[in-house]
């Protein structure tokens, strides 16, 4: 039979009787919607987990040890990297596959001023480095052009002498100075007399270096450098939105970090003081071998390498500093060790040899529970979908047995005019599989609906709450796809045992039904 | 040398049914029909003569014996090659017309079509068809807007529509009305006479079997061959 005589055949056949479209494809809209819903929440849901808690690599961490009151614990250093790299589940090739982590271990704050809110945090704790080119990966092109080791670089243009900000002496740490205002130079600002300009108790200072918006005079060597840059984590973003903005009245953090920063007028708006040595905590009694000193840093984007609560920059800051104030040890220490594996399935092997032959486990992640959870969600809810499905693909073998019973004259007659066994099995089937592929778009259509509504729901109904999606739901090709294949699948499965009939009926005999 | 036959039967049994509810339909049909025969089947019901010409169309299955249509041992033949031969060369008329309510008229004389890869104007075919039994202007009817006598006269279009070489015909004039059963036999009388179509028509209608060369008459499964038996098995002498 030729396959358009037979498409002819099968779409006239489907669209003559509505009450035996209906029936029969009800049970698959319904099992198609439910599909594709289950579907696409469970995929966003583990896109968000993944957004908070990153899955694709490890961390290797050493278990704390402490022997009257002294940290005693296994320092993580290059010769490890050196041994995680050698591995066979890591990929040589890759270099970004093995990248440790350096956190600030000793006291700092940072003062800042947003949206006229000074804003005093601790950053000793809360602040780590690594690598620049790891973060460079996130393909923000901000990022990759700012978040590098500026001090590293000798040869920097910018580095040119200038005169630091005067001590203020009711300030340990000052806010990071603006840019002249019209007319004015840049430095501390003096009267006729050479005395300074005091304002509010404070002395006047412009800062004076060239692009005032990412330079800053340093107080030690008298140079203009380049601030620190820092990025921060979703999830900092996403508990500042979340709680931080709401309590103290500040504006929401758009997701797309440049819109939120041109929207503020531009990067000098996300500048802040760091005072290396200085605290807010009192009774803070780490032993020092440089007194306080401040430095200036800059928030230059959004990275989920960044550590979920507190700030990352450039590892080589973190290691000058804590070589700075706590000597060489602790700037050849790493916090942990990010390591990307081959195959995700390699990760028993790899953490029982970190635990036999370097004493060194995994961190729990959070994010591997998580994925593990969605994942058995996930088959529950497709379990259901398909149970829903199967069903209907039932009734649609029943729909079928009832309506080859009712055709049997028709379907003898196919046979006397020519028709053959095989014509008549693919011309139901064809009739079965329409129904699926038009059940499956009307449940596609419906659980789009459906997405549409949770998420006006959400939208209108939901208070926010941190990592707080604007959809709930993902419906990506793959799901329409499958929706689409499942639907067709199931009902020629429901509609191969009455088709095989229909094939099997003896001309003859149908032909005389009354 | 004489061409061979368009149905060869020989020592053909059918029965349905089993065990004690068994009921033996045929029994040992041997039948030779040639090529431009108009034969008429005649018998009381129950005689085997539908089951006969079903099984010579392909529609069922003998138990035994060998059954060669238009040179084609159907025994032997695929179901795809039986079914192309029904779709090509043998045209079906039934008693209860068997139009399909859904279709056009047009569109049920062309179903063949459906199942035929050969190209060609089919809706022209189809029209030409039509014309041929008078029914030109209701091509986009439906069969439920037709008389009996016009369905009958679709169902003719259609069995016509592949220009089949044997025509196979049960109760062609059953559900029809005298006179238009009377129209409906002096199409067929003329259709073998002029184009040469071999007819096999079951029948218990007495004028078709005087326009018939062969009467052929069944009783309990098996044949009484000879006209004038024939004849009076069907009930009657020839009408007038």
């Amino acid at each position: 039979m030729p396959i358009g005589n037979w498409s002819r055949m099968v779409v006239g056949n489907t669209m003559r009787s509505s009450r035996h479209f209906i029936l029969s494809a009800f049970g698959i809209v319904i099992g198609i919607a439910t599909f594709v819903v289950f579907l696409a929440s469970t995929e966003q849901v583990a896109a968000v987990l993944e957004k908070i808690f990153p899955v694709e690599q490890v961390q290797v961490v050493a278990p704390q040890v402490s022997l009257l009151g002294k940290d005693m614990s296994k320092k993580l250093d290059d010769a490890i990297v050196q041994k995680i790299k050698a591995r066979p589940e890591v990929d040589p090739e890759d270099k970004q596959a093995v990248v440790p982590r350096m956190n600030l271990v000793f006291p700092a704050f940072g003062r800042g001023d947003f949206e006229n809110n000074d804003l005093k945090f601790e950053v000793g704790g809360f602040a780590d480095g690594i690598a620049p080119e790891f973060v460079a990966n996130d393909k923000d092109p901000r990022i990759s052009e700012l978040f590098k080791d500026w001090d590293g670089d000798a040869t920097d243009p910018h580095r040119v002498q200038c005169v630091p900000p005067l001590p203020d002496p009711t300030e340990e740490v000052i806010q990071s100075p603006r840019a002249p205002i019209a007319g004015k130079q840049g430095g501390p600002q003096l009267d006729a007399d050479g005395k300074p300009v005091m304002v509010d108790g404070h002395p006047l200072y412009y800062n004076p270096c060239p692009e005032p918006d990412r330079y800053y005079c340093d107080e030690v060597d008298h140079r203009c450098h380049h601030r620190v840059p820092i990025v921060m984590s979703p999830a900092m973003i996403e508990v500042y939105n979340g709680q931080f903005a709401k309590s103290h009245g500040l504006p929401i953090a758009d997701v797309d970090f440049v819109k939120f920063v041109t929207a503020r007028g531009g990067l000098s708006a996300m500048r802040f003081s760091i005072g290396l040595g200085s605290t807010t905590v009192a009774g803070s009694n780490t032993q020092l071998k440089r007194p306080p000193r401040r430095v200036e840093a800059v928030l230059v984007g959004i990275s989920p390498h960044a550590m979920p609560i507190g700030m990352t920059m450039p590892i080589q800051y973190i290691e000058r500093w804590n070589r700075e104030y706590l000597g060489q040890e602790a700037a050849t220490a790493y916090s942990s060790i990010i390591v990307k594996l081959k195959d995700r399935h390699d990760i028993a092997v790899f953490a029982q040899w970190l635990q036999d032959d370097l004493d060194l486990r995994l961190e729990d992640s959070l994010g591997e529970k998580f994925a593990t959870a969605i994942f058995y969600i996930r088959l529950l809810l497709v379990g259901i979908s398909i149970v829903i499905i199967v069903i209907s693909a039932i009734n649609i073998g029943h729909n079928f047995f009832m309506q080859i019973s009712e055709r049997r004259r028709e379907l003898g007659l196919l046979r006397a005019v020519g028709a053959s066994r095989a014509d008549v099995l693919l011309v139901v089937l064809g009739e079965a599989a329409l129904i699926g592929l038009i059940g499956g778009a009307l449940g596609i259509l419906l659980g789009l609906g459906i997405g549409r509504g949770v998420d006006w729901w959400s939208a209108h109904r939901v208070a926010r709450f941190p990592f707080k999606p604007d959809s709930w739901f993902h419906f990506k090709w793959w799901i329409v796809l499958g929706g689409l294949t499942c639907a067709a699948a199931f009902a020629v499965i429901g509609g191969y045992l009455p088709a095989r009939k229909a094939s099997r009926l003896e001309p003859a005999q149908a032909l005389t039904q009354n | 040398m004489a061409p061979p036959p368009v149905v060869r039967l020989r020592d053909v049994t059918k029965s349905y049914g089993a065990g004690a509810a068994r009921t033996q339909v045929l029994r040992g049909i041997s039948l030779d029909v040639e090529q431009g025969e108009l034969i008429a089947l005649v018998g009381q019901s129950g005689s085997g003569k539908s089951t006969l010409l079903n099984i010579i169309g392909g529609l069922d299955h003998p138990d035994a014996g060998e059954v060669e249509v238009l040179g084609m041992d159907t025994q032997r033949a695929s179901d795809s090659k039986r079914a192309q031969q029904r779709n090509e060369s043998i045209g079906f008329v039934f008693q209860a017309f068997n139009l399909l309510d859904h279709l056009s008229v047009l569109d049920n004389v062309v179903l063949p079509a459906s199942f035929s890869r050969k190209n060609g104007d089919i809706v022209e075919r189809g029209k030409e068809s039509l014309r041929r039994v008078g029914l030109s202007d209701f091509a986009q009817r439906k069969p439920g807007e037709l008389s009996g006598g016009q369905k009958q006269r679709v169902a003719i279009a259609r069995a016509l529509f592949g220009q089949p070489k044997l025509l196979l015909c049960d109760e062609p004039t059953g559900n029809l009305d005298s006179e238009t059963g009377k129209e409906v036999i002096e199409f067929f009388r003329e259709l073998n006479a002029k184009d040469g179509v071999t007819l096999l028509i079951v029948t218990h209608e007495r004028r078709v079997s005087s326009v018939a060369k062969r009467v052929i008459a069944m009783r309990d499964g098996m044949i009484v061959e000879t006209t004038d038996e024939a004849l009076a098995v069907a009930g009657g002498g020839p009408a007038g």
